[in-house]
């Protein structure tokens, strides 16, 4: 009974596919990314112990409010982090590696609380000479914050899968 | 609070020298629990960092194997076991570049990380100093797994 009704769901449910190959990327084609996130103080105290990142600014509230924050700003490696994640769908998930960032810029800071949303824009699409099966895509991403303002920017390069 | 008496002594921003070359203390082992962990906490969609059965039944596109570490944790990672030396009297993170991610890295794997002075530079303010260091993250085997360029306003000892 159980079988049945897995043989019926692999034969006939339609798959909602997700992710972009490289035939869907051209170069002045812009993407405004999903769902955006708040980042909590539980993100950033989680993200900073686990990759052991040892500035107490971003673990020690008082010590944040010496250095003349209102809070634990939210580590800046957790916001690239995060506002790469909210790009993926759209950009690599279709497959390939991630190569490289290059001109990463910080804006304003983030604070637990704060939301942040991400844009990209294809900014160059061509062959890779080593494998054949994929193109290198290059997309500039902007990342903001509730109002607007400007907390990340930066390049990113990946390879694309060409097949579906 | 005395922010001075909770960290270093040897990091300010007159501590570095263009050319200086730091082989950080500690590595660090990073397991499915750091990965996955952080992949799904930035929402980052790719099945190849959290999706075991699809990666080892052949669907990594003749690329991957079996579950890759997503390459922000990498760097993250990176930068963070170099943290204690070139981040602990940080004011601001200013920006990153050539960031390569040179080789996969997979649960079990174990980063260790150094980094090189490229530059300093007055900063914003006379009480800081813009350091630019080139990170490095190499694995067990030792090679090299990831690289990059960032820029840090750090305090001066004064």
């Amino acid at each position: 009974m159980s079988q049945d009704i897995v043989t019926r769901l692999k034969t006939d449910a339609a798959y909602w596919a997700r992710g972009n190959r490289f035939g869907d990327f051209s170069p002045g084609q812009s993407f405004t990314h999903h769902w955006g996130r708040t980042i909590t103080e539980g993100d950033n105290t989680t993200f900073s112990i686990l990759t052991m990142h040892y500035n107490p600014r971003y673990t020690n509230a008082e010590f944040a409010r010496a250095e003349g924050h209102p809070d634990t700003p939210v580590n800046p490696l957790l916001v690239f982090n995060t506002v790469f994640g909210l790009t993926v769908e759209d950009c690599s998930e279709g497959g390939g590696p991630f190569l490289g960032v290059d001109d990463l810029d910080y804006g304003v800071p983030v604070y637990p609380g704060d939301t942040v949303y991400a844009d990209s824009e294809t900014i160059d699409s061509r062959e890779s000479e080593k494998r054949p099966d994929f193109g290198i895509v290059t997309w500039a991403t902007r990342g903001v914050n509730q109002r607007g303002e400007e907390v990340i920017r930066f390049r990113r390069t990946n390879l694309v899968r060409k097949a579906r | 609070m005395d922010v001075a008496a909770r960290t270093s002594a040897n990091n300010y921003f007159e501590d570095f020298q263009p050319g200086q070359v730091i082989r950080h203390a500690r590595g660090k082992t990073v397991t499915e629990m750091d990965n996955v962990l952080i992949t799904n906490m930035v929402m980052n969609t790719a099945e190849a960092h959290f999706n075991a059965h699809r990666m080892q039944g052949g669907q990594g596109h003749g690329v991957f194997n079996d579950r890759v570490v997503f390459g922000g944790i990498n760097l993250s990672m990176v930068i963070g076991l170099a943290a204690q030396d070139t981040a602990e009297q940080a004011v601001r993170e200013v920006g990153m570049t050539n960031i390569r991610l040179k080789h996969p890295v997979y649960h079990g794997d174990t980063l260790y990380a150094f980094s090189e002075v490229l530059e300093v530079a007055d900063g914003d303010d006379p009480k800081t100093g813009v350091v630019t260091f080139r990170h490095y993250g190499i694995n067990q085997d030792d090679k090299l797994c990831v690289m990059a360029d960032r820029r840090v306003a750090l305090k001066r000892r004064g």
